[in-house]
C-alpha cells in the first residue's frame, strides 16, 4: 500500500544522482552545449540573461559550500622514454591559450607578452633535467612542490600524453 | 493503522540516514579540497595590505595619486586602479546613466518610504547604508549583501529585481553613490559575519576548477607579478567602487565580478547571491574597510 511511497523516495535520490555533481547553486543549464553558463547584462531590465559559455567547467570542483567533490589527488606520470615529442608543436602548444597556455605565466625565449609569476625557463637544455622528471612538472607538479601554483595538466585531463611529450621537447630544447 | 505509519516513517527515516552516512553525501567531514597554503592571517581593514603587496601608501588618498605611476604600464597597478576612481572620466560615461535610472527606480520602489525601511534605513536616510553591508538580517536569518536585499525588498514590493540584473546593480549604485567619501565599516569581530569572513577567507585559499586555482594563488602569493600582460593586484580595498561600469563589459556587481574571476580562472561560475560568494563578499568588504566609497567608477 505504501509501496508508491518508497518508489516516489529512490525515483528522487537517483534522481539527485543523475542530475550531475556540480552544486545546486552552480550557474549551469544542463540541456545547454557546454552546460557551464555566462550571464549577460541587460539595459534597463530587472532580469540577468544566461548564454552558454565557451566551455564546460562543471566536471571540476567549484566554490560552492554545496559542492562536494574532493580536488583530484596528484598523480604519478608514469612517462615511459623514449621521448619521441615535437618541438614545433609543444611550441604551438605552449602559446595556445586555450591548450598549454605556458606564456602567461612563463618567460619564453622570443616570444612576447610573457607572464612573470612562472619560474624562468631561458636556457633550460642547459640544466641537465631528465624528460621524466620534465614530463612529470607538466603531469602534475604538485608531486614535486604540494603547494604549487602549476596546473595539473596530465591529472585534470587538460593535455594528452602525445601534448605532453611535446612541451616536453620544447621546454628541453629552450636556450 | 497510526502503528504502521510510525513503522513506514522509521523506516524511511532510517533509510535517509543510512544514505546520508555514505561518504561525499552529507558527511559532516568536509571534502577533501587543496588549500593554497599557509592560510594568511588578514586585517579587516585596507591597512592590512601594508603586509601584502605594500602598495597602500601609494592609492591611500585618491586625492593625491602620483599620476606619473598612472602613465606606466610598469607601475600602475602600483595604485591598485584607483586612478580611474571619479573623477577620472568626468564626461558621462556608462556609470552616470545607471546611476540615473537606479536613483529613478528607488524613487518608484519608495513611494511607501518601506523600500528603504527593509533595507534597514529608517526615515529613508540612505547615507552611509552601503558602507555597513553585507549584514546579518535575523528576517532572513543569514548575511547578505546590499544587491541580495535590494533583490529582496523589491519583491516585497512586487517587482523583480534579480540580484546580478541592471536594474539592481543600478539602485545598488544609487545607494552607494550617496555613502560617496564615507569609508566601508563592517563588523566581523563576531557573530554571523565572524563566522562568513572566516568561510570567505578559506574560500580564497581553496582550489577550484580546471587549473586547480586559488584565489590566493595569485592575488597573495603573486602580487605585482604578471599574467600575461596583466598585473596581479592585491585583494585589499577593492570593492569600494561596485557596482563598477566595466568599459569592455557592462554594469557589473561583485557577485557578477566573482563569476568573470572564475570563467577566467576556468571555475564553474555560481549564481549571483550564493552563500559562497556572499562570504567571499564579506571577506574582500572587510578587506576594504576604512577605504572610502568610490562610484560610479570605471574600470577596463
Amino acid at each position: 500500500m505504501h509501496l508508491p511511497l518508497y518508489g516516489l523516495l529512490f525515483a528522487g535520490l537517483a534522481l539527485c544522482a543523475w542530475a550531475g555533481d556540480w552544486p545546486a547553486d552552480a550557474a549551469v543549464d544542463a540541456h545547454a552545449p557546454t552546460r557551464t553558463l555566462t550571464p549577460k547584462v541587460v539595459v534597463n531590465s530587472g532580469r540577468l540573461a544566461w548564454e552558454p559559455y565557451k566551455r564546460d567547467l562543471t566536471p571540476w570542483p567549484s566554490l560552492s559550500h554545496l559542492d562536494r567533490r574532493p580536488t583530484p589527488p596528484p598523480q604519478a606520470a608514469g612517462f615511459t622514454p623514449p621521448l619521441r615529442g615535437d618541438v614545433a608543436r609543444g611550441r604551438a602548444i605552449a602559446l595556445d591559450p586555450a591548450r598549454g597556455n605556458c606564456i602567461a605565466c612563463h618567460v619564453l625565449p622570443g616570444e612576447d607578452w610573457p607572464g612573470s609569476l612562472g619560474h624562468l625557463l631561458l636556457g633550460y637544455r642547459k640544466r641537465g633535467h631528465s624528460d621524466a622528471y620534465v614530463y612529470q612538472q607538466i603531469y602534475d607538479r604538485r608531486l614535486i612542490n604540494p603547494n604549487t601554483v602549476m596546473p595539473p595538466f596530465g591529472t585534470f585531463g587538460l593535455l594528452t600524453e602525445q601534448d605532453i611529450r611535446d612541451l616536453t621537447a620544447y621546454v628541453q630544447s629552450l636556450d | 493503522m497510526s502503528k504502521a505509519w510510525t513503522e513506514h516513517a522509521t523506516l524511511a527515516l532510517g533509510l535517509m540516514l543510512l544514505l546520508s552516512a555514505q561518504p561525499g553525501a552529507a558527511d559532516p567531514a568536509e571534502p577533501r579540497r587543496e588549500l593554497d597554503l599557509p592560510l594568511e592571517r588578514y586585517e579587516p581593514h585596507v591597512r592590512g595590505d601594508l603586509r601584502l603587496s605594500g602598495t597602500y601608501p601609494l592609492w591611500r588618498d585618491r586625492s593625491r595619486l602620483d599620476w606619473r605611476l598612472a602613465g606606466s604600464p610598469e607601475e600602475h597597478w602600483k595604485l591598485n586602479w584607483k586612478f580611474m576612481d571619479p573623477p577620472y572620466n568626468s564626461a558621462v560615461h556608462g556609470g552616470h546613466f545607471a546611476l540615473d535610472r537606479g536613483e529613478a527606480l528607488y524613487r518608484q520602489l519608495d513611494r511607501s518610504g518601506r523600500f528603504a525601511a527593509c533595507l534597514g534605513a529608517p526615515r529613508g536616510r540612505l547615507k552611509g547604508l552601503r558602507t555597513r553591508y553585507p549584514r546579518y538580517r535575523a528576517d532572513l536569518g543569514r548575511v547578505v549583501g546590499l544587491e541580495e536585499a535590494i533583490e529582496h525588498c523589491a519583491a516585497a514590493q512586487g517587482q523583480v529585481l534579480e540580484n546580478g540584473s541592471y536594474d539592481n546593480s543600478a539602485v545598488s549604485l544609487y545607494i552607494a553613490s550617496l555613502s560617496q567619501g564615507l569609508p566601508i565599516a563592517i563588523d566581523v569581530s563576531r557573530g554571523p559575519m565572524r563566522a562568513a569572513f572566516e568561510r570567505g577567507r578559506r574560500l580564497f585559499h581553496t582550489r577550484a576548477g580546471r587549473l586547480n586555482f586559488a584565489c590566493s594563488s595569485c592575488h597573495v602569493r603573486n602580487v605585482g607579478q604578471m599574467l600575461r600582460g596583466s598585473h596581479i593586484t592585491t585583494p585589499y580595498g577593492d570593492v569600494a567602487h561596485y557596482p563598477v561600469y566595466r568599459t569592455q563589459y557592462m554594469l557589473q556587481s561583485l557577485h557578477l565580478r566573482l563569476i568573470e574571476c572564475n570563467l577566467d580562472a576556468g571555475v564553474q561560475p555560481l549564481r549571483p547571491g550564493s552563500r559562497a560568494y556572499t562570504d567571499l563578499e564579506v571577506f574582500l568588504t572587510a578587506l576594504s574597510n576604512g577605504y572610502p566609497v568610490s562610484v560610479p567608477a570605471e574600470r577596463h
